[in-house]
């Protein structure tokens, strides 16, 4: 060790020998290396495994005391050794037989974390600026589990990557140390676990499986919305892990205040580390999965295939890479060259979704509320003050612009109002536009948000 | 598939295999029990993916077959059939029919071929021991085995192979349990395997007191072979700690105590253990020891124990139920306890090849 490790782990060897008896000093501690030091923590090189063992689980407290007395503060205790010690096994470590079943929840089996998607790695993962913070902060929270964002709260629509994200972590971290203790499971999981372990009165045990885990990742926490007694046992869960600085991943398709019947105490608990929302992607994102895909497929398709596919799908990720699976099986198969009609007809189920689900009155609503940092509230009020009256006039010209719905339907929307009304709104709007410059640019950037 | 057999046949095959089925499976055919039927027995085998445990009995097979039915509703139906004699019969659908005496009963099974199969273990090493010395091994070691399930490596016993003795060791961090067996086998079979809990506490109940049990080490798993019981499981796995690190070399004082007499006072004492603070004191003087315990608020317990001690006063405290793990399964008249000093661990010792390491705990003043 370097000679300010030396210095320093003399200074604690001089205050640890009085805290344990000279035999225990010299059998575990005589042999150990102080190899780094730095403001959060010390890291201390052993012979093998057997002592950071049984050092962690007898002598920590007076190893924490000597750090005190020695450093003025307690330090994070890490211990490293020398890889592939003792085990004069002669044991292989593959399993003899890969059987075609579900992998119970548990860390051992077969080289990675049971209930993660192999796929699912932070390498696979495309970022762009629709998930660039949520993507950030997921690894974060990788790199330094529960000392980052705890807990990390990731939301977003119908296959945009939370999963992906959860996963990613997962992996990330055991891979780092296979001896995490990660666990993922959707929340739907936990509850039916839950009830199983009250009816065949398990609680201790089920209780003991989720808090000691170290990396807790829960998919689709919206399901506990209305479950009064999982919610509370989740509760108790989040607590425990939380107050044990372990970090807690979370995901869900929408904020956790707008999560029907989910106790206060629970929002609060989630909204307390970081809320990272996944938007979906733009065109230029949408491409780049695209062609990574495509590219780890192996699949080969012209480029203004791909820029068709990129162009016409643009609400989720998933739905854009089973178009792409689609296109190309049927390029290799039927080796006809594609044309535009040939994946229109081809993906003439997705594409007529994609039209539907293009842009609804609620959604411009919402983003042109969000612009003008109204309330979504106000949208529908009767209140004229043109702080409120100008974003809502805003807001049914796009929905007139956008959207296939008559002024009616429009009136209907936008809190009972008169089809008049609205009409005279995107007069409004329209002659505000001309006449200023500010006002296009608004509405022209609220619009391309809305299009993507 | 049909066949006729006695009802304590049936029940004796089922029980042994019962255990192995986990309550909470995530596959349906993990509940269910797989019978095979041909010549003049019937194979049952049950598994949890992890362990798999596969016996048989006698019975009058009519028609050879096989299929699985649901292990515990068939168990609960054996048991309260009224007459002695049974016969199943299974169609091709796998729906099994129960008649005994009056009684008729059908459950629904499921195929065989869903059932997953147990490992082979071809070019394994085999090795055999007398199953009385192997469950004496394990009874001594077993309780010490971590329930902390983030050190997986220590769910479990090491089976350490090594120069004609099979070492069992197992240790929770806080105590370690090591018994050496004596036996003989070539240098190529030499291993450190690590059997997982589930399997040693199986493996207790099916050892018997006399015959041999083979042992079969293949990649990842390990057969226990007792003539008319197969257990198979998977290996933890991982690389067991150096245990030898953790026995004292030498001991400065050593007493003579009488095992079932000292484990009564500790049983005695303990009861005024409280729960936070679950610790018993032992104070050491000529010939004596005083077993203390108390608990705040409520009292105190006190025995005495006279002893064959020659050394300094001195006083120890230990965790009760770690410090009567041992004495419980253990079978000698005397064992010895070997002290260094109050912060230091104790070791219980036996005239034969066993040792306890035990941490103390703190005395609070």
């Amino acid at each position: 060790m370097d000679e300010k490790c030396a210095q320093l782990w003399q200074k604690l060897s001089v205050a640890l020998k009085p805290q344990v008896s000279a035999d225990t000093f010299k059998r575990w501690f005589s042999a150990v290396e102080l190899v780094k030091a730095t403001g959060d923590s010390l890291t201390f090189r052993v012979p093998n495994n057997i002592y950071q063992f049984w050092i962690e689980s007898n002598h920590m407290a007076a190893l924490q005391a000597a750090i005190v007395a020695a450093l003025g503060g307690p330090r994070e205790v890490k211990f490293s050794s020398p890889s592939g010690t003792s085990s004069e096994a002669g044991v292989d470590e593959a399993v003899i037989k890969e059987l075609p079943v579900e992998q119970l929840r548990d860390n051992r089996t077969n080289g990675t974390v049971a209930g993660l998607n192999p796929r699912n790695t932070f390498e696979t993962f495309v970022v762009g600026p629709n998930n660039e913070i949520a993507h950030a902060a997921s690894l974060a929270v990788a790199q330094s589990p529960a000392r980052t964002y705890n807990p990390l709260f990731i939301y977003g629509g119908v296959g945009l990557g939370k999963t992906h994200l959860m996963q990613a972590i997962g992996h990330y971290v055991w891979a780092k140390k296979k001896s995490t203790k990660v666990m993922y499971l959707s929340s739907e999981l936990f509850i039916n676990e839950f009830i199983d372990a009250i009816q065949h009165n398990n609680l201790v045990k089920f209780r003991k499986r989720y808090r000691q885990a170290e990396l807790l990742l829960i998919d689709d926490i919206q399901f506990l919305g209305g479950k009064e007694r999982s919610q509370e046992e989740f509760f108790h869960t989040f607590n425990t892990l939380f107050d044990g600085h372990k970090q807690i991943v979370l995901s869900s398709d929408r904020p956790a205040s707008e999560i029907t019947n989910l106790e206060h105490r629970l929002v609060s608990r989630f909204e307390w580390g970081l809320t990272a929302e996944l938007q979906p992607p733009a065109i230029e994102t949408r491409l780049a999965i695209l062609r990574k895909k495509a590219l780890a497929l192996q699949i080969k398709l012209q480029d203004q295939v791909l820029e068709f596919l990129a162009s016409r799908i643009r609400t989720n990720v998933r739905r854009l890479e089973g178009a792409l699976m689609r296109v190309a099986s049927f390029a290799s198969l039927s080796g006809k060259e594609l044309t535009q009609e040939i994946i229109e007809h081809l993906l003439k189920d997705i594409l007529q979704e994609e039209a539907r689900n293009s842009i609804t009155i609620e959604q411009i609503q919402r983003r042109v509320a969000e612009h003008f940092d109204v309330r979504l509230a106000d949208m529908t009020s009767k209140r004229r003050p043109a702080n409120i009256a100008f974003p809502r006039q805003v807001a049914m010209y796009l929905a007139r612009e956008l959207t296939k719905a008559s002024l009616n339907e429009i009136g209907e929307a936008f809190g009972g109002r008169d089809h008049g009304t609205v009409l005279h709104a995107c007069k409004l709007v329209k002659k505000r536009m001309h006449e200023q410059d500010s006002v296009r640019q608004t509405i022209s950037f609220i619009d391309s948000s809305l299009q993507r | 598939m049909k066949f006729s057999v006695t009802k304590e046949k049936l029940l004796e095959g089922l029980q042994q295999v019962q255990n192995v089925v986990s309550t909470r499976t995530t596959l349906p055919i993990l509940s269910n029990v797989l019978l095979q039927a041909n010549g003049n027995e019937v194979h049952l085998t049950t598994t949890d993916l992890d362990v798999g445990v596969r016996g048989s009995f006698e019975a009058q097979v009519e028609k050879a077959g096989a299929t699985t039915l649901p292990a515990r509703r068939l168990f609960n139906i054996v048991r309260e059939l009224p007459s002695s004699e049974i016969q199943i019969d299974v169609d091709g659908k796998n729906a099994a029919s129960i008649r005994s005496g009056q009684s008729f009963f059908k459950i629904l099974g499921l195929p065989e071929e869903e059932f997953p199969p147990l490992p082979k273990f071809e070019n394994a090493k085999v090795v055999t021991i007398r199953q009385k010395d192997l469950r004496d091994g394990l009874r001594k070691t077993s309780y010490a085995i971590s329930t902390d399930e983030t050190r997986y490596v220590l769910n479990g016993v090491l089976f350490s192979f090594k120069e004609n003795k099979l070492t069992l060791v197992a240790t929770d961090g806080r105590r370690l349990a090591m018994v050496d067996i004596e036996l003989e086998f070539p240098r190529s079979h030499e291993a450190d395997i690590i059997v997982p809990t589930k399997a040693v506490t199986e493996l207790q109940r099916l050892l018997a007191d006399d015959g041999e049990v083979k042992v079969s080490v293949g990649s990842g798993q390990i057969a226990f072979d007792l003539n008319k019981t197969l257990l198979v499981s998977k290996l933890i796995e991982g690389n067991y700690p150096n245990y030898r690190q953790v026995i004292p070399s030498e001991a400065k004082e050593r007493v003579t105590l009488e095992r079932e007499t000292f484990l009564n006072s500790l049983r005695r004492v303990s009861l005024l253990a409280s729960e936070k603070s679950n610790s018993i004191k032992l104070n050491f003087s000529k010939n004596n020891i005083d077993i203390t315990a108390n608990t705040p608020e409520v009292g105190e317990a006190k025995e005495s124990l006279p002893v064959v001690y020659k050394g300094r006063d001195f006083s120890i405290a230990f965790n009760p139920e770690f410090l009567m793990a041992p004495l419980r399964n253990l079978a000698e008249d005397e064992v010895f306890l070997d002290l260094i000093d109050e912060m230091s661990p104790g070791v219980l010792k036996i005239q034969t090849p066993f040792l306890y390491v035990l941490m103390p705990m703190r005395i609070s003043a």
